[in-house]
C-alpha cells in the first residue's frame, strides 16, 4: 500500500470557485458550500427545512389540523383511513318498531347493543334527533333509552328474542354474519335517518375518538414549545453564570463549578422525576424541571471558552488599554462562545423534546387536557395489540422533531469545529 | 444481600486493587493526585444527596395521606410522623439522614409494608445493573466498532450512513423503540419474553444470594435458570444499548477524527510508515484511551436510559422502584435510592478518571 | 498493534457468545403451562424453604397454577390489613370465623366457628369455634388465644400504630367488647344493633392471627415465609414485590382444602405485561387488575376464557354541601346531576364497558333503586338548565366550578372520564369548569377535607357487601372511616355532616336496626331518594373487573358462578376452589 504524501495546496493556487466566493451574497455562498462541505452541507440543509416545517406546525395548528384534538370526532380506535360502519336497527319480524323514531316518548325503552362498538352512540344520537324533530315541531318529551351493553353481538341479538330489549343497534356487517341464527329477527334499516356520516381519519383515532393527526399538529406546538423554553432559559442561566466564573475565577468559579458538576453528573431524567414530582403537573414546571438540567451543559462549555478566551491577547491588550469588565466580556469574549453554544442549543433542543416526552410518558408531566406525544404513546401502550396506530404515529413524530434538531447540530459541528476540517 | 455490599464487590474490589497498585507504584503526585480526585468527589455527591432530599421535603403531598388513606384519624396521624422522624425540625432530619447515609444505614420505607430499604434495593439494584452491564456492553461494542469505521473512512458513503444511523437510534424515544421491538419480538414473532427477569416457575428454583441472576444461576449450575435469565435479558439490553449506541458512535466518532488529525499521526504518516500501521498503533491505540473514558462517564445517560427501559419491559430495577416511591411519596426510599445512584455513578467516575490519569501520559499531575 | 486487534477479537467474541445463548434461550419461549411444567422438586409444607439446588431437569408432575396480579402485598397481619390483595391472601392461608360461599356473596356459612346466634336485643353475636382448630405449624388454637388475637383489632393503640388500620373500620365502630364465654365459644358485645353484623365477621379482620408471629402488642406487616393459618395453604415462599408461593396445609379441617399442589401468585408492575403473559401462557389466571381493553383484546385468544365479574368498584362524584362552596346552593348540586350523560361516559371512554350507576347503592345489594334516574332523567340538559337559571346563573353570569381529579391513581380512563363530565356540565352553556389535576397524596386528603373542592372524584369499593357500607361512609359525620365532607373539622361524633338533610341520618339507623329484609329493602329505598334529592354525592359508574384463565384451570361446578372461577359480587377469590382439568 503505497502511501500517499499529501502535497499542501501551492498558496498562490487558488481554486476559481473560491474567488467567485467572495463576490457573491450570502445565500449563493451558503448553496456553493455545498461544494466545500459535502454531504455535511445536505444533513443541515435537510434538517433545517424539517425544522422549518416543525416551526410553521407548531405555530400555526388550527391550519393546519381539520379537528379540535380535544374533541370526540368519530368513533373509538379507528384505523388509519378506515371508515365507520353503518349500524341498523334490528328488531323482531312484525313488531310494532321499525325505528327508533317509533320508541314510545317519555319511556326508557331498553335497546340491546355490544361493547366496543359505536352501536350505543350511534342509538343515542338518534334518539336525540328525534327528540329534537318533536321539540321542534311542539311537542313534549323526550325519547329515552335504556342501553343495555352486551360483550358480543350474538347476546345483545338474544337479548331482542327473549323480550328484555325492545330492538338492537349493530353494525350491518356484524348482523349479517349472524343473521341467519336469528330468522325471527329483521334489519330494519338504518339507525339514523339523517345522513350517514362516514369519514374516515388519515391516521386514525385514538381511544377517546380523538383524531390522531390532529393531536400530532398540536402536539407539535407544546413539544416545539417546551423544547424551546427550557432551552432558552437555560441558556438564559447557564451561560452568563458560565462567563462569570470563567472569568472571574477563584472561590465562586470553583463553588458554581462544583454545584454545577454536581448536577451534570446526575442522571438526568432521574432529577427531571423528582423536580416534576414536586411541583406537580403543567407545562411550566415541565419547563423548569428540563431546564434545570441543561444549565450545567451550557456552563461548562462557556466556562471552558471564557478560560481559554481569557488568555488571548486581544484580551490582555484591551484590559491594558483600561477596557471595563463588561465590555470585555461583551464585545471579546461571548462573540467567541457563540458558536458553541448555537450548536448545544440546537441538541440541547433535541434533548429537551425527549425528555419531556419521557417525563410525560411516565405520567409525570402534562395535565390531561393538553394534546402531548408522550401522553399519547403512554396511552397508546395498551392498545399496542389492536391499535398499533395509536402509539407509532407519535413516537414517529418525536423521532423526527429530535433527528432535525440533532442533524443540525451535528452538521453544525462538522461546520464549525476547526479540529474536524482536512488539513 | 446489602446492596451496596453488591456495588462494592462488583466494582470495589478491581476498583481497590488497582488504586492500591497505583499507590504502591505510583509516584508521589500521581498519589496527590489520586486523592485529589476522591476530595472532589465526595463533596459532589453530598451535594447531589443534599438536593434531593430538600426538593423531596418541599414537596407538597401528604405522605401521611398517602400512607394512611383518606380514612386516618388525627391520633393516627400522630403515630406516623413521630415513627417516621417528621416532626422533628427540617435541619435536624438533614443531618439525621447524613448520618445514616454514612453508615449505611438506608432506612425503612414508608409506604405499606414497610420493609427495610436496604433489602427492597438488595432485590432492585443488581435488578438494574443486570440490565445496564449488558447494554453497555452492547453500545460500547456498536460504538467503538462503528464509530472507529465511520472515522477511518471519513466522508465516505460508510461514514456519513454510520452518522445517519447514530443519530437516527439517538433520536427514538427509548420507551418507542423498546415498545416496537416488544411487538415484534416479543408479540409477532414470538422470540422473546414478554417481561420480567426470569420464567415464573423456573425462577422458584433459583437460590439468590447476590440476586444477580446470571451469577446466582451460574453459581448454583441451575442452567435453565440462566438461559432464561439471558433470553429475558436480551430485548432490554438491546434496546437499551442500541440507543446508546447513537451516542457512542458519535462520541467514538469525533474522537478517533481528532487524533487522526494529530501532529504526530500526521509525522508518522509523512515519516514513510504504513497507513495501516500509523491508523492501528499509533492513532487508535491513543484514540481509544480518552474515547473508553468519556463512555465511562456516561453512565449517568445509562442510568436514566434505564428507568425508562425498565418500565417498559416491567423490570424490576431501582429506576422503577425510584417511579413508584416518588408517586406515594416515600422519602426514605427516594432519598435512599438516589443516594445509592449518585454513589455509584460518582465510584465509576472515580475509578475511570484514576485509570485515566494512569494510562494518558498526556494528563499532568 | 497486537492490543488492538486482539480487543476487536473480544469483542466479536463476546457479541457472538451472546448470540449463542440467545438461541439455546430459545427453548423457553412459550412453555410453561402447568402440565408440562419442568418445575423442580416440590418443598414440604412443613419443612424449611426448600432445597432448590436439586436439578432442574427432573420433570415433575407439580401441579401448579400461577396466577398473576398487579397488586402488591402491603399487610398479611389480619388485624391491620385492608386491601384486596391482603385480604385475598389472608383467607388463603387463614380462615375467618365465618365465610361466604365462594361464588356468592349472600350465602354465609360457618368457617372456623359456627353461624352466629343473636341475642335477643340484637346487642351481641356468640359464634362458637370447631373442635381440633390446629394452625399450619401444629399449634392448638385454644378460645382464649382466639379472643385475644381478634383483641387485637379493639387496641387503640396498636392499630394507631399500623398503616391500614382496618380496626377502626370493622370492628371498633360495632364492637363495644369481645370475650370468651366457655372453652368454646366467642361473644361480640355491640355497640348498637346491626344486622349485618355477621357479614363483617367473614372477612379477613376476623381471622386468628397466629401468636407467634402476630404478637398482641405488635404488628407484623410482612412476616417472613413460611406463614402459617388455620387456613387450607400456608405461604412457603414470599418476596413482596413479585412473588407469593402457597401449598396446602395438612391440618386443615374445613370444607375447601386445596385441590392442587402449589399456587404462586405473580406480581406484574402493570397490566399489558399481565396481559401479555397470560396471552403467552406464562400464567396460569390473569386476576385484578386488567383494564376493559385488555380484557377485549384478550377474548380473541385461543385457549383463553375472559369471564367478567359483575360487582365492582364505584366512581362517583363527591360534592361539597358546605357554605362558601358554589355547590352548596341545592339547585346547582342537582343541575350537575341532572347534565351528566353516563351513557357518554361509559361508551366514549371505555367502549361500554362501564355500566352507568343511578344509585349509591349498586345493583344486587338490598334495596338498590335507580334514585337519581327517577330523579333527574339524565342527561336532562333542559332541566339542569332551568335549575341554574333558577339559582341565578346565566350566559353573562356563568357558574365557575373547580373539578378536582387525580390523573393517575384511577388510571387514566377515569381521568378521561372526569374531563368528559367536564364537558358535559359546559354543555349546558351555564357552566365553565376548570379540571384541576393532583397528584393522588395531595389530592385525596385535599377532597375529602372539605376545604378544597366544590366537587372532585372518589372510588369505592365495599368493606362488607351490604348497602350499609355504600351509604354510612357518605352521611355519618363521625370522622372515622368516613368519606363526608367535615369542612373546618365541623362534623362531631355521629353527627351527620354540615348541610346535610337530617333525615339521612334517621333514616340510615333505622334501617340499621331493622330485621326484617322487606322492610329494610324500603327504608333503603327511601333513603336512596332522598340522598338523590339532596345529591349527597353523585354516582358515575360501576368499574368491571375480569377475570382470565387458560383452558384446563377449572373452579368448583359445584359452587356459583364456576364461569368466573367461583369470584362472586364480593370479589372473593377463593385459591381452594381451582383445580387443573386434562
Amino acid at each position: 500500500m503505497a502511501t500517499e504524501l499529501e502535497t499542501p495546496p501551492d498558496p498562490g493556487q487558488v481554486a476559481d470557485w473560491e474567488l467567485e466566493l467572495q463576490k457573491v451574497g450570502i445565500a449563493r455562498r451558503m448553496f456553493m458550500a455545498r461544494k466545500w462541505y459535502g454531504t455535511d452541507w445536505w444533513f443541515v440543509a435537510i434538517s433545517s427545512v424539517m425544522v422549518v416545517a416543525f416551526l410553521v406546525l407548531a405555530a400555526f395548528p388550527q391550519v393546519f389540523a381539520e379537528y379540535d384534538p380535544l374533541e370526540q370526532v368519530g368513533p373509538r380506535l379507528l384505523a388509519p383511513g378506515e371508515r365507520p360502519e353503518q349500524e341498523i336497527l334490528v328488531v323482531p319480524i312484525e313488531g310494532p318498531i321499525s325505528a327508533i323514531a317509533d320508541f314510545e316518548v317519555g319511556v326508557r325503552t331498553p335497546v340491546a347493543v355490544a361493547i366496543d362498538t359505536p352501536s350505543s352512540e350511534a342509538a343515542r344520537d338518534e334518539a336525540e334527533r328525534i327528540t329534537d324533530e318533536i321539540a321542534a315541531s311542539g311537542g313534549e318529551g323526550r325519547i329515552r333509552l335504556r342501553i343495555q351493553r352486551f360483550e358480543t353481538v350474538p347476546e345483545a341479538l338474544e337479548a331482542v328474542v327473549a323480550g328484555e330489549a325492545v330492538a338492537a343497534v349493530i353494525s350491518s356487517k356484524a348482523y349479517d354474519a349472524v343473521a341467519d341464527d336469528f330468522p325471527m329477527l329483521t334489519n330494519s334499516g338504518a339507525v339514523s335517518s339523517a345522513e350517514q356520516d362516514a369519514t374516515s381519519f388519515p391516521l386514525g383515532t385514538n381511544q377517546v375518538g380523538q383524531d390522531v393527526l390532529s393531536r400530532l399538529i398540536w402536539g407539535a406546538r407544546i413539544a416545539i414549545f417546551i423544547g424551546f423554553s427550557a432551552s432558552i432559559a437555560s441558556f438564559v442561566i447557564g451561560v452568563p453564570l458560565g462567563l462569570l466564573a470563567g472569568f472571574v475565577g477563584g472561590k465562586t468559579d470553583r463553588a458554581m463549578t462544583l454545584v454545577m458538576d454536581s448536577i451534570y453528573a446526575f442522571p438526568g431524567l432521574i432529577l427531571a422525576i423528582a423536580i416534576t414530582a414536586v411541583l406537580g403537573p403543567s407545562i411550566f414546571n415541565i419547563i423548569v424541571a428540563i431546564a434545570v438540567l441543561y444549565i450545567p451543559t451550557y456552563y461548562r462549555i462557556v466556562r471552558g471558552q471564557t478560560l481559554q478566551a481569557k488568555e488571548e491577547l486581544y484580551v490582555e491588550a484591551a484590559r491594558s488599554l483600561g477596557a471595563k469588565s463588561k465590555v470585555i466580556l461583551g464585545r471579546y469574549i461571548f462573540p467567541n462562545v457563540i458558536p458553541s453554544v448555537a450548536v448545544i442549543f440546537s441538541v440541547n433542543v433535541a434533548d429537551a423534546i425527549l425528555t419531556g416526552a419521557g417525563l410525560s410518558f411516565l405520567g409525570l408531566g402534562l395535565p390531561l387536557d393538553i394534546p402531548d406525544w408522550g401522553i399519547d404513546l403512554a396511552r397508546g401502550q395498551e392498545f399496542i395489540r389492536s391499535a398499533w396506530w395509536l402509539i407509532t404515529f407519535p413516537g414517529l413524530a418525536v423521532m423526527l422533531i429530535v433527528l432535525a434538531f440533532t442533524m443540525m447540530g451535528e452538521g453544525l459541528v462538522e461546520i464549525f469545529n476547526p479540529k474536524l476540517r482536512e488539513r | 444481600m446489602h446492596p451496596l455490599l453488591t456495588v462494592f464487590l462488583i466494582f470495589g474490589i478491581p476498583a481497590g486493587l488497582a488504586l492500591g497498585w497505583v499507590f504502591l507504584r505510583g509516584s508521589e503526585s500521581l498519589r496527590r493526585y489520586i486523592l485529589t480526585r476522591i476530595a472532589h468527589t465526595v463533596p459532589m455527591v453530598l451535594i447531589q444527596i443534599s438536593i434531593v432530599f430538600f426538593v423531596l421535603r418541599v414537596m407538597p403531598g401528604d405522605v401521611v395521606s398517602s400512607t394512611l388513606g383518606p380514612k386516618a384519624s388525627d391520633a393516627a396521624r400522630e403515630n406516623i410522623m413521630e415513627a417516621l422522624g417528621l416532626d422533628d425540625p427540617l435541619i435536624v432530619q438533614y443531618f439525621k439522614f447524613l448520618g445514616d447515609v454514612v453508615t449505611f444505614d438506608l432506612g425503612d420505607s414508608f409506604i405499606g409494608a414497610r420493609r427495610p430499604i436496604t433489602d427492597e434495593l438488595g432485590e432492585r439494584l443488581p435488578a438494574t445493573l443486570e440490565l445496564i452491564i449488558p447494554a453497555a456492553i452492547v453500545a460500547l461494542g456498536t460504538g467503538l466498532l462503528f464509530g472507529t469505521y465511520a472515522a477511518i473512512r471519513r466522508k465516505r458513503t460508510a461514514d456519513y450512513s454510520l452518522r445517519l444511523y447514530s443519530v437516527i437510534v439517538y433520536s427514538m424515544p427509548i420507551f418507542w423503540l423498546g415498545l416496537l421491538l416488544r411487538l415484534v419480538f416479543s408479540v409477532w414473532l414470538d422470540w422473546t419474553p414478554i417481561a420480567g427477569r426470569i420464567d415464573v416457575v423456573t425462577n422458584t428454583t433459583l437460590e439468590r444470594t447476590t440476586n444477580l441472576l446470571l451469577v446466582d444461576s451460574i453459581i448454583t449450575g441451575n442452567w435453565a435458570a440462566m438461559r432464561s435469565v439471558l433470553h429475558h435479558m436480551i430485548l432490554p439490553a438491546m434496546t437499551l444499548g442500541l440507543v446508546l449506541s447513537g451516542v457512542f458512535i458519535r462520541l467514538t466518532r469525533i474522537n478517533v477524527i481528532e487524533t487522526l488529525q494529530e501532529d504526530y499521526v500526521i509525522s508518522a504518516r509523512a515519516r514513510g510508515i504504513r497507513e495501516r500501521v500509523v491508523t492501528y498503533s499509533y492513532a487508535l491505540k491513543n484514540a481509544m484511551i480518552p474515547v473508553v473514558t468519556v463512555i465511562g462517564l456516561q453512565v449517568a445517560i445509562l442510568l436514566a436510559g434505564a428507568v425508562l427501559t425498565e418500565t417498559v419491559f416491567n423490570w424490576p430495577g431501582m429506576g422503577r422502584y425510584l417511579i413508584e416511591r416518588i408517586s406515594s411519596r416515600d422519602f426514605q426510599a427516594v432519598q435512599s435510592t438516589v443516594a445509592v445512584f449518585a454513589l455509584f455513578v460518582a465510584m465509576i467516575s472515580l475509578a475511570v478518571d484514576v485509570i485515566y490519569s494512569v494510562l494518558d501520559p498526556r494528563v499532568k499531575y | 498493534m497486537r492490543r488492538t486487534r486482539l480487543s476487536w477479537r473480544i469483542i466479536a467474541l463476546l457479541g457472538a457468545l451472546a448470540l449463542v445463548a440467545a438461541a439455546c434461550g430459545g427453548d423457553d419461549s412459550g412453555d410453561d403451562t402447568t402440565t408440562t411444567t419442568a418445575a423442580p422438586a416440590a418443598t414440604t409444607t412443613t419443612a424449611a424453604p426448600s432445597d432448590t439446588t436439586t436439578t432442574t431437569e427432573a420433570m415433575m408432575d407439580d401441579r401448579t397454577i400461577i396466577i398473576g396480579t398487579t397488586d402488591t402485598v402491603s399487610s398479611l397481619d389480619s388485624a391491620d390489613a385492608y386491601a384486596t390483595a391482603d385480604w385475598e391472601l389472608i383467607k388463603a392461608f387463614n380462615e375467618p370465623l365465618l365465610r361466604f360461599q365462594p361464588g356468592s356473596n349472600s350465602v354465609l356459612e360457618p368457617g372456623i366457628a359456627s353461624l352466629p346466634v343473636a341475642s335477643d336485643d340484637g346487642l351481641s353475636w356468640e359464634v362458637t369455634l370447631r373442635d381440633g382448630l390446629v394452625f399450619g405449624d401444629g399449634l392448638e388454637l385454644t378460645v382464649e388465644m382466639a379472643v385475644a388475637q381478634l383483641n387485637r383489632l379493639m387496641d387503640t393503640d396498636l392499630q394507631a400504630s399500623a398503616p391500614n388500620q382496618v380496626g377502626n373500620t370493622l370492628a371498633i365502630p360495632y364492637v363495644e367488647s369481645i370475650e370468651a364465654v366457655g372453652d368454646d365459644t366467642i361473644r361480640f358485645n355491640l355497640l348498637g344493633p346491626a344486622g349485618f353484623f355477621p357479614q363483617i365477621l367473614a372477612g379477613a379482620p376476623y381471622t386468628i392471627a397466629h401468636p407467634d408471629y402476630f404478637a398482641l402488642d405488635e404488628m407484623n406487616l410482612l412476616p417472613t415465609a413460611p406463614i402459617y393459618g388455620l387456613g387450607p395453604w400456608t405461604i412457603t415462599e414470599i418476596t413482596a414485590a413479585e412473588q407469593t408461593v402457597l401449598e396446602p396445609n395438612p391440618f386443615y379441617t374445613g370444607s375447601y382444602p386445596a385441590r392442587v399442589d402449589r399456587i404462586i401468585v405473580q406480581r406484574f408492575a402493570n397490566p399489558s405485561a399481565m396481559a401479555d403473559a397470560v396471552r403467552e401462557g406464562e400464567i396460569d389466571v390473569a386476576w385484578r387488575i386488567l383494564g376493559a381493553e385488555a380484557a377485549d383484546d384478550l377474548k380473541s385468544v385461543d385457549g383463553l376464557t375472559v369471564e367478567t365479574i359483575p360487582q365492582a368498584p364505584i366512581r362517583y362524584l363527591i360534592v361539597n354541601h358546605a357554605d362558601g362552596f358554589v355547590t352548596a346552593d341545592p339547585l346547582v348540586r342537582q343541575a350537575l346531576a341532572a347534565a351528566i350523560d353516563r351513557d357518554e361516559l361509559s361508551d366514549v371512554v371505555f367502549g361500554g364497558a362501564v355500566t352507568p350507576l343511578l344509585s349509591p347503592v349498586p345493583p344486587g345489594f338490598l334495596g338498590a333503586n335507580e334514585a337519581f334516574e327517577d330523579a333527574y332523567q339524565a342527561p336532562n340538559l333542559d332541566l339542569a338548565v332551568q335549575l341554574l337559571t333558577d339559582a341565578g346563573y346565566s350566559e353573562s353570569n356563568k357558574l365557575q366550578l373547580d373539578l378536582g381529579y387525580p390523573p393517575e391513581h384511577y388510571g387514566v380512563t377515569t381521568a378521561d372520564g372526569v374531563l368528559l363530565v367536564a364537558q358535559q356540565w359546559e354543555a349546558t352553556g351555564l357552566i365553565e369548569v376548570n379540571a384541576i389535576a393532583q397528584e393522588w397524596s395531595t389530592y385525596v386528603s385535599n377532597c375529602t377535607n372539605g376545604d378544597t373542592y366544590p366537587v372532585c372524584v372518589l372510588g369505592w369499593f365495599f368493606d362488607f357487601p351490604d348497602a350499609e357500607n355504600y351509604l354510612q361512609p357518605f352521611i355519618e359525620g363521625d370522622g372515622l372511616g368516613t368519606m363526608v365532607l367535615c369542612p373546618n373539622d365541623s362534623c362531631g361524633e355521629g353527627v351527620t355532616a354540615t348541610g346535610i338533610d337530617p333525615l339521612l341520618g334517621q333514616l340510615l339507623l333505622d334501617q340499621r336496626a331493622e330485621t326484617d329484609l322487606d322492610k329494610r329493602a324500603e327504608l333503603i329505598g327511601q333513603l336512596q331518594d332522598v340522598y338523590a334529592d339532596e345529591v349527597v354525592t353523585i354516582p358515575l359508574w360501576l368499574e368491571p373487573e375480569f377475570i382470565i384463565y387458560r383452558d384446563g384451570i377449572v373452579g368448583d361446578s359445584s359452587l356459583p358462578n364456576p364461569q368466573t372461577l367461583n369470584i362472586g359480587p364480593d370479589f372473593e377469590f377463593i385459591y381452594s376452589v381451582l383445580d387443573i382439568t386434562g
